[in-house]
């Protein structure tokens, strides 16, 4: 019983972030304030889901696999961040200002 | 690199990820077998030169004893983060001020370096998008986030027993 509330309370914490993360990416501006919410994402949300999963799997064959899902997750997610704002870097995308001025050169700052 | 060499290679990482994907399968059914078998193989020919980079001499065994230590606490600091993004996000208006800064590191080596670079990208606020040499452009979803960036430099400094030099 307490092993499932337990569970139950870090899926929660997971969908909330997971919540927060797409609300995010609804509401930012351009490309690289929405690689911001995307990582916040993986890394609590997907997280906590996978804890919440191995607190309800308990010790079994299972956990190895969830935890072999939160390494690759977490590496997949910084990787592919890094990739998205890497190209939109190279292709001069401009990056937006608080100002409301686009900077004309994205590789100034 | 000579023929048997390569082969060997090949050889050795295709048990391994035989060996990795028994443990996933978690059955002993000869279909099952037979598939990771032939898949491991496949994988194996095609990722075999990536292999020679994966292992670098950094990977020390007092590296490996500290990881631990440093995945506690790159978790802390990755909570610390999202919370504070989380409250930007759910903010009505919105407080952003997004800037490219750019950072020299003092890190030597590739494998610290890329520790560092994905450091910075898996703390919400911060995303790392060009490494050149030393220098990494970082993308701040706050300026205050890029006081973050020292401490996660000494962390990976302390990872990799290295001294910040000049």
């Amino acid at each position: 019983m307490a092993q499932n509330i337990v569970a139950g309370v870090f899926c929660c914490i997971g969908t909330f972030f997971f919540l927060l993360g797409t609300t995010g990416l609804v509401r930012m501006p351009d490309v690289f304030t929405r690689l911001h919410p995307s990582t916040k994402c993986d890394t609590l949300g997907a997280c906590s889901v996978i804890i919440g999963m191995a607190v309800y799997s308990g010790w079994s064959w299972d956990l190895l696999k969830l935890v072999l899902i939160a390494c690759f997750v977490l590496l997949s997610s910084a990787t592919c961040g890094h990739a998205i704002g890497r190209s939109a870097l190279k292709r001069d995308i401009a990056y937006w200002r608080k100002d409301r001025k686009e900077v004309e050169d994205g590789h100034g700052a | 690199m000579s023929g048997g060499y390569a082969f060997s290679k090949k050889l050795l990482l295709c048990i391994l990820l035989f060996a990795f994907w028994v443990a996933l399968t978690a059955t002993l059914a000869l279909y099952d077998l037979v598939l990771g078998a032939i898949c491991s193989a496949f994988v194996a020919v095609i990722t075999v030169s990536l292999l020679g980079r994966a292992l670098d001499p950094r990977i020390t065994p007092m590296v490996l004893l500290r990881l631990p230590v440093f995945m506690v606490r790159l978790v802390w600091e990755i909570i610390k983060a999202n919370y504070d993004v989380a409250k930007i996000i759910l903010n009505p208006r919105l407080p952003i001020d997004p800037r490219i800064v750019e950072y020299r590191t003092y890190l030597a080596g590739d494998l610290p370096r890329t520790v560092f670079s994905d450091s910075i990208t898996l703390t919400p606020g911060t995303v790392t998008v060009d490494l050149e040499e030393d220098l990494l452009k970082v993308h701040c979803l706050c300026p205050y986030h890029e006081e973050g960036l020292s401490g996660l430099e000494e962390m990976v400094a302390w990872l990799f027993g290295e001294k910040r030099h000049g």
